[in-house]
């Protein structure tokens, strides 16, 4: 049907299929800032103002927008430099959202920034509150939502001529400055009521408190909060993810996913779907080789099973493949769908990882092509098994005056990037297969896919556009092959997008794992000895099955070594074996199993403090690891490769305890039982919990990243890298550390990242790695880069002059110039052009890599503030606050922007969610609804807090930021919970009826 | 998927478009249900030009269009403070913008705060063409069977009753696992609801006048176990949150 509709003030005539939704017109028409995050409405990523009202276009027809005003992102603020041509500069929400961080991956900024703009050319001056209820429909799975909140508040505030807070290099973090006591808590009031409460929860400061180590005081560029290289693009929607790159001719894929948990595919009939008109291809495993390898993106030797099949003739989970379909449209790939005929031979599922262990379990993996790694033995459903002794746990346990056992229990849970998994595949004009792809492992994918496409690796290109959040669910390489295998099928570009329930039913997920934890402890509060027995689920395949679950026991059981002699020599046990079921495959998820170990590990501390009357963070500290103490697990394991041993150079934790206490009201609060009590509401309660905990930075004598840098005319800089930034913010602090060295503005760095025929080799975005391996390559590229410009500095200076020779040494890289000791310049755009073209020419150029023999832990204290109904068991987290030592911060800003999202996803963690599958094996949860990710009118409070150390082993002493806001979220909640309520939950999340039933067996 | 769109200027052409249709004819309001992918063919009314989208008070009755969004509603200072509540519950903002209130009921289930609240209201429904009406409570088991190709054109609600809404869900924004609304009119006669279960919100007690709300909650609950939440569970929240609603009537008096 012909229709007229208006966008952004202009009239369009187009031609709509009835049931086009609002959404798929838009981008048809090139209005890419409008993105696809669900089909159900909930992610708001499809946000538009229809007549100035905030609206999804994912759920409205085009037909239905016929004679509305539809404003889309590409009419709100345009770039502040354009040519000749006069630019009007971003909106002031734009430049709010630039400056205040308010930008991770940018996947659901044009959708944020739409929805501010409707709320405040209606409301000049918005609360806390309205802002947050605007953005209640526009799901954020990396900010946290406060800085978002934040912007809006500063934009207001500048419209309005008002002053807002500046954008310091360092609030210090003391104490005193802190205050400490906290305002009361407000319960149930304002989140569940939360229409009108009119409470500022973020005020228009952006910085985080950080306690500043003096190494930096000296620095212009690395420490300061600078803007996101990227936030400009992003905040006007410009087409920079993978799904944003269209090509002429491109067909669609689509994937049938096997409806039952275990079965022998006996028959596949395909002729009415490929008869279907507008079907390209459709694929079974007959049609394709049958090549065995892993999804896991890791380097090579995968350290685990290679299990995998593009298409295999045997399903193992709901939602495994059956049959791919390439079409030329979506809707017509979807009906070919359910024109395959498959008969299934049905096998007996297993659910239980304990019974999948079993004598006589069904096995899921008995094909022949299978290839073992370490211990696996599919014969016995086991994809890994883990078994590290450190010192003697039996003597251990028998110089204990006291010995706690317990059992708990964590749940697979969903990364939930906002931008769904997406690749698009096509042969370039040499005949080269290239992947444009929303990977976090361009490198990997290449390598991995190279053989399962019967391809040469020189022969693939791997581009990685901007990424709409991964979190480890695109450390997996799990859409590429399939639209590659429709290109090569059918000699065209072909995209495959997954839609949300095939998020839910055909990615990966979090480990679930039941945890056994036995600890020794003398009456004094020592540890003697420690043991985990951690029964993984890793699924229907093993993918990132024994690195996940090492890293459970390997960072949150060398966190408490235990005190005086046994610290010397701790009793460490850790046991996991890592089994397959009929469930979806599990893989790897932020915090890659060190969130499952300390939510047994940190509610296992809090019992045993309590039980022994000790205070729970005394008990703590007094056994927890220090500087200059070797890492316990370092001479054990790792990550299946030889370990080596390693010390703690830097451990900031009882600074960051000291902070934390401070920030929450810890002295003020706990133990205070009037504290505990809600005036005017007997069934409420108040609890504050604390858990300590320690994440890792890269792999040791694994993880290289590498980079190069050239310098241009004008002396700005080319800074080309494998790393992947994934909405982290790694390009800028990359850029900053490169500007920082170069000594010019991070706006001279023009950053790239990443594609695999063009920038140098990086292993990818994971293991809290980037900043610090990749940091590293780039610093050293820029320094031989800048030793060049020293040269050429020299030779320039010495040329004009008779004074005393100056060398090489002598020359300091400042503010674009070269600066001599006698105090005259050059700047570095003279010496480029020098270079360039004047005398002597050469391209000025670095390359570094950089591998790194340690893995220095980052470390944290979380503290948590809840609010428990005693009758229904429903808990309201009121606060978090979190105290993090995570070395220097290079970008306070992004960095804090990290932990405020990464506690988040932690919340969600701790109280909802989950996914659950019935006795068939299928999901309870196949949406963003059933699945509740937290929204931007229910946060609590959040409060980030920076204790710098400077880490030896990087030039800027930098450690890992990214993981460890997941890891102490949960468990302290539960330790609030209990410190509220008296009970116990040892399963997480922790939901409304297991609390109310611990309550009813506590009477 | 949608495969005919039609978008009639009144309700008489609207009822004539679906009198006798040629293909499954949906009859749409906001389109968020409706606009979902589905693989079945149908066609679409779309009702935002029938003239459906307007509030009326007459006395103590508010007759609510149609295609009134659940945000027009929420904005009316007129409707019970805990209606806001659960519109406010039912759907964030962007989606509260263009879901309808008819649409809403006839789409939702019984998790649906909004739901739970209008059959406390004992909303009452006008249909198209016989000019019937028929009560929320009616229409919830039998929607297909009663809607086929009849227009609901106004949904009312009584506005001098008191209202209380209590839920217990995961977080603050997330769907009930347990929600319960009672509504108490001048005369006495008062209704109980459970919501957060199965396919449609329920009736626990519609009675003359108060007494034994948090037994009929109870019993209303005995088997209402699911995925999400033990029939034991529910059925204590449901006495506990009939309980608080009382309590919230009795302070609100």
């Amino acid at each position: 049907m012909d229709i007229k509709l208006t966008f952004n003030g202009e009239s369009h005539e187009v031609e709509i299929k009835p049931g086009d939704t609002l959404l798929k017109t838009l981008r048809r028409l090139g209005y890419y800032g409008v993105k696809h995050g669900c089909e159900t409405g909930e992610c708001g990523a499809c946000t538009v103002l229809i007549d100035s009202k905030p609206a999804n276009a994912c759920l409205l027809s085009s037909a239905q927008a016929v004679g509305h005003s539809v404003v889309t992102i590409e009419s709100v603020g345009e770039h502040p430099e354009l040519g000749w041509k006069k630019s009007a500069g971003l909106h002031g929400i734009q430049e709010s959202f630039v400056e205040s961080g308010a930008i991770q991956c940018g996947y659901c900024t044009p959708a944020m920034i739409l929805a501010a703009k409707s709320l405040l050319d209606q409301n000049p001056q918005p609360s806390d509150d309205e802002i947050r209820e605007v953005f209640s429909g526009i799901l954020c799975r990396c900010t946290g939502y406060k800085k978002p909140v934040q912007a809006v508040l500063r934009t207001a505030a500048t419209a309005r001529g008002e002053e807002v807070e500046p954008f310091e290099s360092g609030i210090p973090a003391s104490p005193e400055w802190l205050g400490g006591e906290g305002e009361p808590s407000p319960g149930f009031d304002r989140p569940f009521t939360g229409i009108e409460s009119g409470e500022v929860i973020a005020p228009t400061r952006v910085m985080p408190s950080i306690q500043i180590t003096p190494e930096t005081e000296a620095w212009q560029r690395v420490g300061k909060p600078e803007k996101k290289v990227d936030a400009v693009k992003l905040v006007q929607g410009k087409p920079a993810f993978a799904a944003d790159f269209e090509r002429r001719g491109m067909l669609y894929a689509k994937v049938l996913h096997s409806p039952i948990a275990h079965a022998r595919i006996k028959h596949i009939d395909k002729s009415k779907a490929e008869a279907l008109p507008g079907v390209s291809a459709v694929l079974t495993w007959q049609d394709i080789p049958r090549v065995v390898y892993s999804t896991a993106g890791q380097s090579d030797p995968i350290p685990g099973p290679l299990d995998s099949f593009s298409l295999d003739n045997k399903v193992r989970f709901v939602g495994d493949r059956v049959a791919f379909v390439a079409a030329e449209s979506e809707e017509i790939a979807s009906h070919a769908l359910e024109l395959i005929d498959v008969e299934y031979e049905l096998l007996e599922p297993v659910f239980d990882p304990a019974a999948a262990l079993q004598p006589g379990a069904p096995i899921l993996h008995d094909e022949p092509e299978y290839v073992n790694f370490a211990e696996s033995d599919p014969s016995r459903n086991l994809a890994a098994e883990i078994r590290i002794d450190i010192g003697d746990v039996e003597q251990g346990f028998s110089e204990a005056d006291h010995i706690f056992e317990d059992e708990y229990e964590v749940p697979k849970v969903q990364q939930a990037h906002i931008e769904p998994h997406v690749s698009i595949t096509y042969w370039d004009e040499d005949d080269r297969l290239v992947i444009l792809t929303s990977t976090q492992v361009p490198f990997h994918a290449r390598r991995q896919l190279a053989p399962v496409l019967g391809l040469p690796i020189k022969r693939i290109r791997v581009i990685k556009p901007r990424i709409g959040g991964g979190f480890g669910g695109k450390q997996e390489v799990l859409s590429e092959d399939v639209a590659a295998h429709l290109t090569i099928a059918t000699g065209r570009p072909v995209i495959y997008e997954y839609t949300r329930e095939e998020e839910f039913i055909a990615s990966r997920s979090r480990h679930p794992m039941r945890i056994r934890m036995k600890t020794g402890v003398k009456s004094d509060g020592t540890i003697t000895a420690n043991a985990m027995y951690a029964l993984s689920d890793t699924g229907a395949y093993g993918s990132h099955a024994l690195t996940v679950t090492g890293n459970t026991g390997h960072k949150s059981m060398a966190l408490y070594v235990g005190a005086g002699e046994y610290r010397k020599s701790p009793n460490i046990q850790f046991y996991a074996d890592i089994v397959y079921t009929n469930h979806p495959p599990s893989g790897a998820y932020r915090g890659y199993g060190v969130p499952q170990g300390f939510w047994a590990v940190e509610r296992h501390m809090e019992k045993i403090a309590h039980e022994l009357s000790i205070d729970p963070i005394e008990f703590r500290t007094k056994n927890s690891i220090r500087e200059g103490e070797m890492q316990p697990f370092s001479t054990a394991w790792s990550e299946g490769r030889e370990p080596r041993p390693e010390t703690i150079e830097t451990c900031g934790l009882d600074e960051c305890v000291l902070q934390g206490k401070a920030a929450i009201g810890w002295d003020q609060k706990f133990g205070n039982s009037d504290w505990h009590q809600v005036p005017g509401k007997l069934h409420l309660r108040r609890g504050i919990g604390v858990a300590l905990v320690m994440q890792g930075t890269a792999i040791p004598y694994l993880d290289m990243g590498g980079a190069s840098i050239k310098m241009n005319d004008d002396a700005s800089f080319n800074l080309l890298v494998g790393a992947t930034d994934l909405g982290t913010g790694s390009d800028t602090v990359l850029a900053q550390m490169a500007a920082e060295i170069l000594g010019v503005k991070v706006e001279d760095i023009i950053i790239y990242s990443s594609d695999t025929d063009f920038t140098p080799f990086d292993k990818g975005a994971y293991a809290s790695s980037t900043t610090y391996i990749s940091g590293a390559a780039v610093i050293k590229a820029s320094e031989e880069a800048a030793n060049r410009i020293r040269v050429r500095a020299a030779s320039m200076f010495n040329e004009n002059s008779e004074g005393s020779e100056i060398t090489v040494d002598d020359i300091r890289l400042v503010d674009s110039k070269a600066l001599a000791p006698d105090g005259r310049s050059i700047p570095l755009s003279e010496i480029a052009l020098d270079t360039l073209h004047h005398k002597d020419q050469e391209q000025i150029m670095g390359i570094g890599s950089f591998m790194s023999k340690v893995a220095p832990p980052p470390f944290a204290a979380q503290f948590a503030e809840v609010t428990v109904d005693v009758e229904t068991g429903q808990v309201v987290v009121d606060k978090l606050v979190m105290a993090v030592d995570s070395g220097v911060i290079v970008n306070p800003i992004t960095a804090s922007g990290q932990i405020e999202g990464g506690m988040t996803q932690a919340l969600g963690y701790a109280v909802c969610e989950e996914m659950v599958y019935d006795s068939e094996g299928r999901a309870r949860e196949t949406n963003l609804q059933d699945y509740h990710i937290f929204q931007a009118h229910e946060m609590p409070e959040l409060t980030t807090i920076f204790v710098e150390t400077f880490e030896p082993s990087h030039p800027f002493g930098v450690k890992a930021v990214a993981e460890i806001p997941m890891d102490g979220v949960a468990p302290a909640v539960g330790n609030a919970v209990f410190d509220a309520v008296g009970v116990n939950v040892d399963a997480n999340p922790i939901t409304p009826e297991k609390v109310w039933r611990e309550l009813m067996k506590s009477g | 998927m949608i495969v005919e769109y039609y978008r009639p200027k009144d309700v008489s052409e609207t009822l004539e478009i679906i009198k006798n249709p040629k293909i499954k004819m949906v009859l749409m309001g906001g389109g968020t249900a409706i606009n979902r992918f589905s693989s079945e063919s149908f066609a679409v009314v779309d009702l935002q030009d029938a003239g459906l989208n307007s509030l009326h008070e007459k006395g103590r009755i508010l007759e609510i269009g149609a295609t009134v969004t659940l945000q027009t509603l929420y904005e009316n200072d007129n409707i019970p403070l805990n209606l806001k509540t659960s519109i406010y519950r039912e759907r964030a903002q962007n989606l509260r913008q263009v879901a309808t209130v008819a649409g809403t009921l006839v789409s939702s289930n019984g998790r649906s705060p909004f739901a739970t609240a209008m059959l406390a209201l004992d909303a009452a429904l006008s249909l198209k063409p016989d000019d019937e009406t028929i009560s929320l409570g009616d229409l919830f088991p039998l929607r297909e069977e009663i809607l086929g190709s009849k227009l609901i054109t106004k949904v009312a609600i009584p506005l001098n009753v008191q209202l209380a809404y209590e839920y217990v869900a995961r977080t603050p924004a997330d769907i009930p696992i347990v929600c319960a609304s009672v509504a108490k009119w001048p005369s006495g006669r008062t209704r109980v609801v459970l919501g957060g279960f199965g396919d449609a919100p329920i009736l626990a007690l519609d009675g003359p006048e108060s007494g034994g709300e948090e037994i009929s909650a109870a019993d209303a609950y005995r088997h209402a176990g699911d995925d999400w939440a033990s029939a034991e569970y529910r059925q204590e929240m449901a006495k506990i949150l009939v309980n608080r609603c009382l309590s919230k009537l009795e302070i609100s008096k």
